[in-house]
């Protein structure tokens, strides 16, 4: 993004996409009671003490850092959730499990600045480290298969941070097969019948996920 | 897709090809480092830039011959084994270079084996740029294409950026010439009486 100079790799940069993933809702607990706070992106209620209410993660990890609140873990990071997903992750070998868009970040900004009020860290940190790497070697693995023919790539349920990762090889890797694999470049030899039309072979479609 | 203004499109077509003129030409002796007069013979074979071969087949003066690094030897090696021959030493345009070739030289199948190339090596591209491990990179990089090694950092360094994130840290970066103490003391200079 700002200050690239090579505008052909990846538009975002890894703090960029946490700074994206801090508008995520998540809840929180205050311990002190503070008036409303009236921002540009909306309006976050009185807080009381005690009682939970929804702010962006952004605000909710300022007030941690000045102990003003206890973050409340969000439902899908508990440790059944997660070994479910692990399990069906390792399952199925093209889909990808649907996990909150930012899970990564999410994660990653809970584990540092809440990690007291997160149940099991130890267990949910592996298991979130483990779901992906399960996931960027599917998407390895689908990689691989992509040839000429390929006109779209579908990766469905994948999550920001992982899209942010392939997203310059896999454009640059579809870019170089596009050029390699047209017609003109592969000459079909004259044998074949002259009268009948080729029509273009699409192929079949690579999807890494199947409808 | 290359244009006029891409860089590395301009060094491709500086690459050598050996051509064969059709034609007898007069005062371009300087082409031909074997001629003694001024002319180029008819049939003579020369080194020419891809830029200037290229305008000379479109006026027919020419014929192309295939450059060295498609030649059967290439071939072989890389049917052999596509991921260790080390076409930067051939040429670092291998791909560029035949893609351009391609409508201009007799030969029909460049094509295909250049696809053929390149999907082996894309497959070893693929694991080692992702692996993030600086030991093997050394050694494998130094095989690579220009084309290919761009794909490689591509790779390499998102992966890089996101195991830095991972680590943690803050956001903010000191900027680098802030880092460098400043000289308080003046320069010891001749006295000047």
């Amino acid at each position: 993004m700002a200050g690239q100079s090579n505008p052909d790799l990846s538009v975002f940069s890894a703090p960029e996409v946490e700074f994206l993933a801090e508008d995520e809702m998540v809840e929180i607990v205050p311990n002190i009671r503070m008036e409303a706070l009236n921002m540009i992106c909306g309006d976050f209620g009185p807080f009381f003490p005690q009682i939970a209410s929804k702010v962006p993660l952004w605000l909710a990890v300022a007030l941690k850092k000045r102990g003003k609140c206890t973050i409340r873990t969000p439902e899908w990071m508990s440790v059944e959730r997660l070994t479910q997903v692990l399990e069906a992750e390792r399952e199925s070998s093209r889909e990808f499990q649907p996990l909150p868009f930012h899970y990564v970040e999410i994660s990653r900004l809970l584990f540092d600045h809440a990690h007291d009020d997160i149940p099991d860290l130890y267990m949910v940190r592996s298991l979130i480290e483990d779901i992906r790497d399960v996931r960027f070697h599917k998407v390895e693995t689908g990689l691989e298969t992509i040839s000429g023919r390929t006109h779209a790539v579908k990766l469905k349920n994948l999550s920001a941070m992982e899209v942010n990762i392939v997203r310059p090889f896999m454009v640059r890797a579809l870019q170089a097969f596009y050029r390699h694999d047209s017609p003109q470049m592969i000459q079909q030899p004259r044998t074949m019948g002259g009268s009948r039309p080729q029509a273009v072979d699409r192929g079949p479609r690579r999807d890494l996920r199947p409808r | 897709m290359p244009g006029y203004y891409d860089i590395d499109d301009i060094i491709m077509e500086e690459e050598p090809i050996s051509v064969v003129f059709q034609v007898g030409a007069h005062g371009v002796g300087l082409l031909d480092p074997g001629s003694e007069t001024n002319n180029v013979e008819n049939g003579a074979k020369v080194d020419l830039p891809f830029w200037l071969a290229h305008e000379l087949y479109l006026r027919q003066a020419v014929s192309i011959s295939v450059p060295a690094c498609f030649s059967q030897k290439t071939r072989k090696e890389i049917q052999a084994d596509a991921a260790c021959v080390d076409l930067r030493i051939r040429c670092p345009y291998f791909y560029e270079l035949g893609c351009k070739i391609v409508p201009l030289v007799s030969d029909k199948s460049i094509g295909s084996f250049l696809h053929y190339a390149f999907t082996g090596r894309y497959k070893e591209i693929l694991s080692k740029s992702h692996s993030a491990s600086v030991v093997t990179v050394p050694k494998f990089s130094t095989r690579l294409t220009k084309e290919e090694s761009q794909l490689f950092e591509a790779a390499r360094s998102s992966m890089l950026a996101f195991k830095k994130w991972r680590l943690g840290g803050s956001r903010l970066e000191k900027a680098s010439i802030l880092g460098r103490k400043r000289k308080t003391t003046i320069p010891a200079c001749p006295s000047t009486p």
